[in-house]
């Protein structure tokens, strides 16, 4: 892995999407700001798309229409072509963590830690459904989060997972929970020391077949002050409800941000990090990790090109565009 | 007694103390209250209830362990690039605001004064600990007393029925590196520290000895002592008759640490946690006049995932800390009792990668409510991105010779440590008036 | 008495001037205790007061005991000791004391609080060795400040370095502090305000001889160059010389590259123990091994020996100073003049109306037992006493008490060291009330324990003199037996249960709990 381009930012950047096909990217940073990034045209640093109240921590990319979602509880429109705001809705009491774009684009799916994942029309702002099957508090009476929303790639399934790794597939078409599954492994509560929490689920991932849920995060830590945990990633046969496989990175410590399947499902990649940052491709095929990779900063996000080959990622102080 | 004029510390005159009279102050400054405390009854009684409330001042140390963000509570930063992903709200004080996470207190920020100018310099935990509870470093040949300790002396009676320090710290990092100390104050003074159980240690009467036998062969062993006692002077033999002599007081006051001695309702006030239950009970101590108490919220040391850490903790504390206020204010003892949150430090502003913040002493907060305190005010300011104190600098000297001045007591009265005479704060030091009732 | 007191404080008046040397000090080859009487008398008399009459027999043997192996004395030896009607049957005990391994081991524990106090390592194993060789003050120093890390026998003396190596501040004070009996951590940070002696140049200038000290792969080692440097109060640094407390300065000698090595900790070892250098040092140890046996030092604080705070007996404290450096820094010669003297035989009790001031030592302090002292001294009172190998036996009581002593070593830690003002905190006397470990352990009444004895006796007086005897080294006064056997009386229907509350009445008594 190699990287090409290098952009450095002010703040931590949580968020991506790239214009398909293009070099044009579009980030959420800790500054509270949506950025449009164009690196293709040499030395125009990011331009100020708009701004939130706090934190900008989901992005959405349906055509030339953008949604955002942070940590203000407001999921807000643009017009990328325009550069204008379209539409700002209030659509979480709590942050919102993650936002998610159906495959046909016409849904936009948000969870925030109010513990509710919300549908909404992509065309009009409506909201289609409210999903609720979440706690609100852990079993340790702290309030719970809800990190995590992804549609599987026909469109007719959205999973989303919180802290103590309680993972719920939805039917986007009823807004019924169709399976469970659990992943008590990315939630560590330490009773005895120190008496707070640390982890949960991050990310998620449909296979390109649909068959598998990918979940990553943080194994069991021992100082919860601190990353201090094994990156996981858990896979599952979400349909049987059984888990298929689990990586225990042997390399890399800290949360795996985000994860992204190989368009043929060859592998899936996982990004993420500590105080530094790593990429892990694993093998489903082989159970095994094909590459672990130092990153340059903490990932939260990227982005693959349709051939798999370049990787656009944000995430501490950085924006990098690398090559597989 | 003729004062050891040879043996001064400084070679001063003034120095020069009876001893006996400076053990005396601390038994003539106790209340001349002959009830038997432990006995939650008497405060059934309005008249002598309220006689109890005017008497006596006492303390109640919400030690936030491991270094709380002031960031994420009592001095936000909203939109700097340090000031993380929390609102401030306003609260019920025009121009004051505090983090989103603490909705209640901001309701009751007429009680609290928020002390946002602390410079204490010292990073590590044992080291900060030991300055925020004692108000400054050792020497290395003196202990100091901490907060507790000189509390229990200068607001406890001597043959008080009921422990006058008291200290709860259940969660176990951090906490060899915070011990409740008396230090040159000696053993009296010392915490009677909860660690695992709910129960003093040795608190209760083993089964294997009746009770009657139990307070009979406590009286035969007190005849004993006492002939001994006669003709030999000393403070450490005296101090011996009176541990013994508090037992059985103490042993009544177990009690006093049952929560399940508190009605449902109350209970449900603070909430399930276990810091929540541990504020209860300190409330149900300080009304049975217990002087002080310090209940450890462990571990506040977020080095990574600070927002989520402070998500988990901040309302906590901001549940617990407005029901305490509440609870003491609606029993008539929130005049008398001062309320403080402190820690050994806070946290940077910069936000590492790690999305954590580190251990931070240049620029931090505390607070202090109730008992002598100015409520609804601030005091001291840091800058834009919360890197630097720009105004109203305040120390852990300053800051203990204000909670001294809040509670009635001389920041700069003696102690003597053999001849040498100890102030209780650095001489020279001065409480903050401007926040002081 | 008193007129054999003033025969002698004349004889020594009118012999002073002839026996003395120029620097008027009583003569040299009067042994100790004679010395000490001479100089507490001559100020009780300026002070026109009458000291607190001897200790009786039983007290005395109990403080000796005490004082000297760190245990109350066993029922035979109380039993012995009283029954004897040789004149100089003190001496003899002391001399049996001091000859006892026991000696060593609780001289070894002294030294070793003294030491290392307030740190988490201990160097007793290498005094263990050092004192069973009669080793000296100034050994001791040097072996601790100059550790041979490579003799397995003595490699624990480095523990008193390594302890303090990584804060050199703190190194600097406590060997001040330790073995010069001066504090001049004040001086750390500005001139001391009060004290004209310690100037910040005190401070760095011993700083100077650790500065190079540091640990490597677990080993002491030590630089042959490196400065200390300082701001004064007006903020001109400064380069610290290698100054000891007197004002004197070592200088390096750069001018060989070669060995012999310079050893900073070394010339501060020589420097130290040179005539006209070596007071601070002779009187520093005097001043805390006087304070051991009297509760009281001749100067107070303890770590406050400077111009400003004179001894409470100037030539006392010379005097003594003297004598164990012409002796070698023999601390037992010391420790034997001190218990021999009236002055540390007197009774704790003072009837007379005002109590004495504790600098004319005209009383004997009530003095709490440290942590091993009473942990011991538990654990014997509460064995039968018929079960220890008898005295005619040394080597087998030995022994036994050494066995003892091992088993107490966790008891002692649920206690406080004492340090002046000691205060009993609550927490010990919640311990004996109602702690599983006392009623367990120290009140078992099986095989060798006291209570199994006394379980077994006809009689409730029989079973009061045993207990007193065993527990308190004496027979019960009048009121004592009528109060006790009352007690008993009341709970003729469970005797045992009834002797377990006296044993531990007993116990818990100031009169135990003391050394007196």
């Amino acid at each position: 892995m190699k990287a090409i381009k290098d952009i450095p930012i002010n703040g931590i950047a949580f968020a991506l999407v790239r214009v398909p096909s293009s070099n044009r990217l579009l980030f959420g940073s800790s500054d509270f700001q949506v950025y449009d990034l164009d690196l293709a045209a040499d030395k125009s640093g990011p331009k100020v798309l708009g701004a939130h109240q706090s934190y900008v921590t989901g992005l959405a990319l349906a055509g030339t229409l953008a949604i955002s979602g942070g940590y203000d509880g407001r999921l807000i429109w643009w017009d990328i072509e325009t550069r204008k705001q379209i539409r700002a809705v209030e659509a979480h009491t709590k942050w919102i963590r993650k936002v998610a774009l159906s495959p046909d684009g016409k849904m936009v799916a948000s969870v925030g830690d109010d513990m509710v994942c919300r549908l909404w029309n992509v065309a009009d702002g409506k909201m289609l459904y409210e999903l609720r099957g979440h706690h609100e508090r852990t079993p340790h009476h702290f309030p719970s989060m809800l990190f995590v929303c992804t549609f599987a790639p026909d469109g007719q399934s959205l999973a989303t997972a919180d802290k103590v790794g309680h993972i719920v597939v939805w039917d986007t078409a009823s807004g019924k929970p169709i399976k469970t599954l659990e992943a008590p492994g990315m939630y560590t509560w330490d009773p005895v020391q120190r008496k707070h929490s640390i982890g949960g689920i991050r990310a998620l991932a449909f296979s390109p077949d649909g068959k598998y849920l990918a979940a990553g995060g943080i194994s069991k830590i021992g100082n919860v002050d601190h990353l201090d945990g094994k990156a996981r990633i858990e896979v599952f046969d979400w349909q049987k409800g059984e888990k298929a496989h689990e990586h225990i990175d042997d390399k890399f410590k800290g949360l795996v941000e985000h994860l992204v399947f190989h368009p043929k499902g060859d592998w899936v990649l996982g990004g993420g990090g500590a105080n530094d940052g790593f990429f892990l491709f694993f093998d489903l095929k082989t159970k095994k990790a094909l590459r672990q990779e130092k990153a340059a900063m903490h990932i939260h996000a990227f982005a693959l090109d349709e051939k798999a080959e370049t990787i656009y990622a944000a995430g501490y102080g950085k924006i990098q565009k690398l090559e597989v | 007694m003729a004062p050891n004029r040879h043996s001064n510390f400084c070679g001063s005159p003034l120095h020069a103390m009876d001893r006996r009279n400076f053990l005396g102050t601390a038994v003539a400054g106790a209340a001349a209250f002959a009830a038997d405390m432990t006995q939650l009854n008497v405060l059934q009684h309005p008249a002598l209830a309220s006689e109890l409330k005017k008497q006596q001042k006492r303390c109640i140390l919400l030690w936030l362990a491991g270094g709380a963000s002031q960031l994420e509570t009592w001095d936000p930063k909203p939109g700097a690039p340090t000031g993380g992903p929390f609102r401030a709200i306003p609260t019920s004080v025009p121009g004051i605001h505090i983090s989103e996470l603490m909705p209640q207190m901001a309701k009751r920020m007429k009680h609290t004064c928020i002390l946002r100018s602390l410079n204490t310099r010292i990073g590590d935990h044992g080291g900060g600990a030991q300055l925020m509870m004692r108000g400054r470093r050792d020497e290395p040949n003196l202990k100091y007393p901490d907060l507790g300790a000189v509390l229990a002396r200068e607001l406890g009676r001597r043959d008080s029925q009921v422990p006058d320090y008291v200290s709860f710290y259940f969660a176990t990092e951090g906490r060899s590196m915070a011990p409740g100390t008396a230090g040159f104050l000696g053993s009296r003074y010392a915490p009677m520290e909860l660690y695992t159980s709910m129960v003093p240690e040795n608190i209760r009467r083993l089964d294997s000895i009746n009770d009657l036998d139990h307070k009979q062969r406590a009286e035969l062993r007190e005849l004993l002592s006492k002939q001994f006692a006669q003709g030999r002077a000393s403070s450490s033999l005296d101090s011996h008759n009176e541990a013994y002599q508090r037992v059985r007081g103490l042993m009544a006051s177990d009690k006093l640490f049952d929560a399940t001695q508190e009605p449902p309702k109350v209970r449900d006030r603070y909430g399930p946690t276990l810091f929540g239950e541990q504020v209860m009970v300190a409330r149900r101590l300080v009304e049975a006049g217990v002087p002080f108490v310090r209940v450890a919220r462990a571990w506040w040391d977020s080095h990574g995932q600070n927002f989520e850490t402070h998500q988990e903790l901040v309302p906590e504390l901001d549940h617990v800390m407005a029901a305490l206020l509440d609870d003491l204010q609606e029993r008539g003892l929130l005049d008398h009792t001062l309320v403080i949150t402190l820690a050994e430090f806070g946290r940077t502003p910069k936000i590492n990668p790690s999305l954590g913040r580190d251990h931070f002493a240049t620029a931090w907060s505390a607070t202090l409510s109730g008992c002598g305190i100015q409520g609804g005010s601030v005091w001291g300011k840091t800058d834009a991105k919360g890197e630097h104190v720009v105004e109203g600098e305040v120390g852990a000297a300053e800051l203990f010779a204000t909670i001294y001045r809040a509670l009635g007591i001389n920041p700069q009265k003696n102690y003597y440590v053999g001849s040498r005479p100890v102030p209780l704060t650095e001489p020279g030091t001065k409480p903050i008036k401007a926040i002081l009732a | 008495m008193r007129i054999q007191r003033l025969i002698l404080t004349f004889l020594a008046f009118l012999l002073g001037p002839i026996l003395s040397r120029a620097d008027d000090l009583l003569s040299s080859a009067l042994p100790i205790e004679q010395a000490v009487d001479h100089f507490i008398d001559a100020r009780l008399q300026e002070t026109g007061l009458q000291p607190a009459p001897p200790a009786s027999d039983a007290n005395f043997i109990r403080r000796l005991t005490l004082d000297l192996v760190g245990r109350i004395p066993t029922l035979e030896e109380t039993r012995t000791f009283l029954a004897s009607s040789n004149t100089s049957k003190r001496v003899e005990l002391v001399d049996r004391l001091m000859h006892s391994p026991a000696f060593v081991r609780h001289q070894a524990t002294e030294l070793d609080t003294l030491l290392m106090k307030g740190t988490r390592g201990s160097v007793r194993p290498y005094l263990l060795v050092i004192l069973a060789e009669k080793g000296s003050w100034d050994r001791i120093y040097r072996d601790l400040m100059l550790p041979d890390e490579n003799d397995p026998k003595l490699k624990s003396a480095a523990e008193f370095l390594r302890q303090r190596v990584r804060d050199l501040d703190k190194l600097t004070a406590e060997v001040s502090s330790i073995f010069f009996g001066v504090n001049i951590s004040c001086a750390q940070c500005h001139d001391h305000p009060l004290v004209a002696d310690w100037k910040q140049d005190h401070f760095f200038g011993m700083k100077a001889f650790f500065s190079r000290t540091y640990e490597s792969g677990g080993r002491l080692a030590e630089r042959e160059t490196g400065l200390v440097k300082f701001k004064t109060t007006k903020g001109v640094e400064r380069s610290a010389q290698l100054m000891f407390l007197t004002g004197k300065v070592v200088k390096p000698d750069t001018s060989k590259a070669a060995p012999p090595k310079f050893s900073a900790r070394a010339e501060l070892v020589k420097l130290s123990l040179q005539p006209g250098q070596r007071d601070f040092f002779a009187r520093a140890i005097v001043n805390r091994i006087w304070h051991r046996f009297f509760g009281y030092g001749l100067v107070m604080p303890l770590d406050q020996m400077h111009s400003e705070n004179p001894p409470s007996h100037p030539e006392l404290l010379n005097w003594l100073a003297r004598d164990l450096v012409e002796h070698g820094y023999d601390l037992r010669r010391l420790i034997r003049g001190l218990v021999l003297s009236r002055a540390y035989a007197r009774e704790s009790r003072w009837d007379k109306g005002e109590v004495p001031r504790p600098n004319l030592f005209a009383v004997a302090r009530v003095r709490p037992l440290t942590p091993m002292q009473l942990a011991v001294s538990l654990r014997l009172a509460v064995t039968d006493p018929q079960t220890l190998p008898p005295m005619s036996k040394p080597e087998e009581l030995d022994k036994r008490l050494q066995g003892l002593e091992a088993s107490a070593a966790d008891l002692a830690r649920s206690f406080e060291q004492p340090g002046d003002d000691f205060q009993v905190g609550v927490g010990e006397a919640l311990l004996f009330s109602n702690g599983v470990a006392i009623e367990k352990d120290l009140l078992a009444d099986g095989g060798d324990r006291l209570l199994n004895r006394l379980r077994r006796l006809q009689t409730d007086d029989e079973a009061i003199d045993l207990a007193m005897q065993t527990i308190l080294g004496r027979l019960p006064r009048d009121d004592e037996r009528k109060l006790l056997g009352n007690y008993l009386k009341q709970r003729a229907d469970r005797p045992a249960e009834a002797r377990r509350q006296m044993v531990w009445a007993l116990l818990t008594s100031a009169e135990f709990r003391f050394n007196y």
